[in-house]
């Protein structure tokens, strides 16, 4: 328990700043104290000092604008990808023939089928990554609150599916039809399918690729303004694609509900939108590096 | 003027002369007023100290028993010296007279 203890206020004093942790860890090998008075100082100087960066506007613009909507977002277009390549994933490993194969015209399918799903799971990857770099970048030094902040949304919002509940709560006490009694009740009553595949992609696609942004983002240098103006306007086409793939998701899901529901329209992809973040921060840093080869951005 | 917690610290810093460092002005703090004096209170009140510009902090060297981690060193100027005065003297005229000073003076020779 001591060495726990010793090991998590270790952990806990990485959010100070370098100097502040080699100084208070010093501090406290020198003082002697037990692992719990460790601990508990620690703590207490971990909050006050994210409590002295919470009173700038900085840290809560990161959390109001971007934690909270991209944590919803992400968890709600995860889910739908999960949902949407569900069925094919059972169709093709649960139920494998080499038909899918052999036969032309399954073949034909079974590549068109896989290419949709993995461009849609790379829109889904550049989404997060761009998530993360503006997360990383914005937050600074109260990263470690903003991004446990972000998970928990993201937990919360697979948990819980709050927008996949809600709009059947407010417009039909009929379960949807995706749900267990739909169309593809088979696939959705696999408790596999229903919450491990979607909580796997969201590990897979969502949390690591935001976290690989948010280390990025952290290590962005200071940038000329054309550039920076350039890289930022990719980010934020890039979050509001996002925000237009989930809403459309939540138009089908109200469709869905309506007792006779309407046509759902062919949409255009957003993957060469979702692309421009990781391009611009690409563009940036391989431009940076042809004009200044000893930093790194 | 300085709040309690902020003449303790300097005081002892001064006390400590070359010596000051985090942990030292900790062990003072607590050794002369027995009351814990826990690192959050104590880093918190050196940065603000030393954004008031009554002292300068630097990294010192590192120790076997600390694990070979610096030290913050910690040197009150002069400024930082006026406002220890300025407070204790604020104290002094202010408790003359009252029933604990004249206890004190009593005990004390």
């Amino acid at each position: 328990m001591k060495r726990f203890n010793w090991w998590l206020a270790e952990i806990v004093s990485l959010s100070l700043t370098p100097e502040e942790w080699e100084a208070v860890n010093g501090d406290l090998a020198e003082s002697g104290e037990t692992g719990g008075q460790a601990l508990r100082d620690v703590l207490g100087l971990v909050v006050r000092r994210q409590i002295a960066l919470w009173k700038s506007w900085r840290p809560w613009l990161a959390f109001l604008a971007l934690v909270v909507p991209l944590g919803v977002l992400l968890s709600l277009v995860s889910r739908m990808m999960a949902d949407g390549s569900a069925i094919y994933a059972w169709m093709y490993l649960n139920n494998w023939t080499w038909t899918y194969v052999t036969n032309a015209g399954a073949r034909i399918d079974l590549i068109r089928y896989g290419a949709d799903i993995a461009l849609k799971y790379l829109a889904l990857l550049c989404w997060s990554w761009t998530g993360g770099f503006l997360l990383g970048s914005l937050s600074r030094r109260t990263i470690s609150v903003n991004v446990s902040l972000f998970c928990l949304a993201l937990l919360l919002g697979e948990l819980l599916e709050p927008p996949r509940n809600l709009g059947h709560w407010l417009l039909c006490p009929r379960p949807l039809g995706q749900g267990a009694n739909g169309v593809h009740g088979g696939v959705y009553s696999l408790a596999f399918y229903s919450v491990m595949f979607p909580l796997i992609l969201q590990m897979l696609l969502v949390v690591l690729p935001s976290f690989w942004g948010v280390r990025q983002g952290l290590r962005l240098a200071t940038l000329p303004i054309p550039r920076r103006t350039i890289l930022w306007t990719c980010m934020i086409a890039t979050v509001a694609a996002l925000g237009t793939e989930s809403s459309v998701w939540w138009q089908l899901r109200t469709w869905d509900v309506r007792p006779n529901p309407a046509p759902v329209p062919h949409l255009p992809s957003l993957l060469p939108i979702a692309l421009l973040g990781p391009l611009g921060y690409w563009l940036a840093k391989t431009s940076w590096r042809n004009e200044r080869p000893s930093r790194i951005i | 003027m300085l709040g309690e917690f902020e003449y303790l610290l300097l005081t002892a810093a001064v006390r400590l002369g070359k010596d000051a460092y985090g942990a030292a002005i900790r062990q003072e703090i607590e050794a002369i007023t027995g009351r814990r004096c826990s690192i959050g209170a104590l880093y918190t009140t050196l940065d603000r100290l030393e954004k008031k510009g009554f002292l300068k902090t630097w990294m010192g060297d590192a120790t076997p028993q600390r694990g070979g981690r610096a030290k913050r060193m910690v040197q009150v100027n002069a400024k930082g010296v006026q406002a220890a005065t300025s407070f204790y003297n604020a104290i002094a005229r202010m408790s003359r007279g009252v029933s604990w000073e004249a206890k004190r003076t009593a005990v004390e020779p």
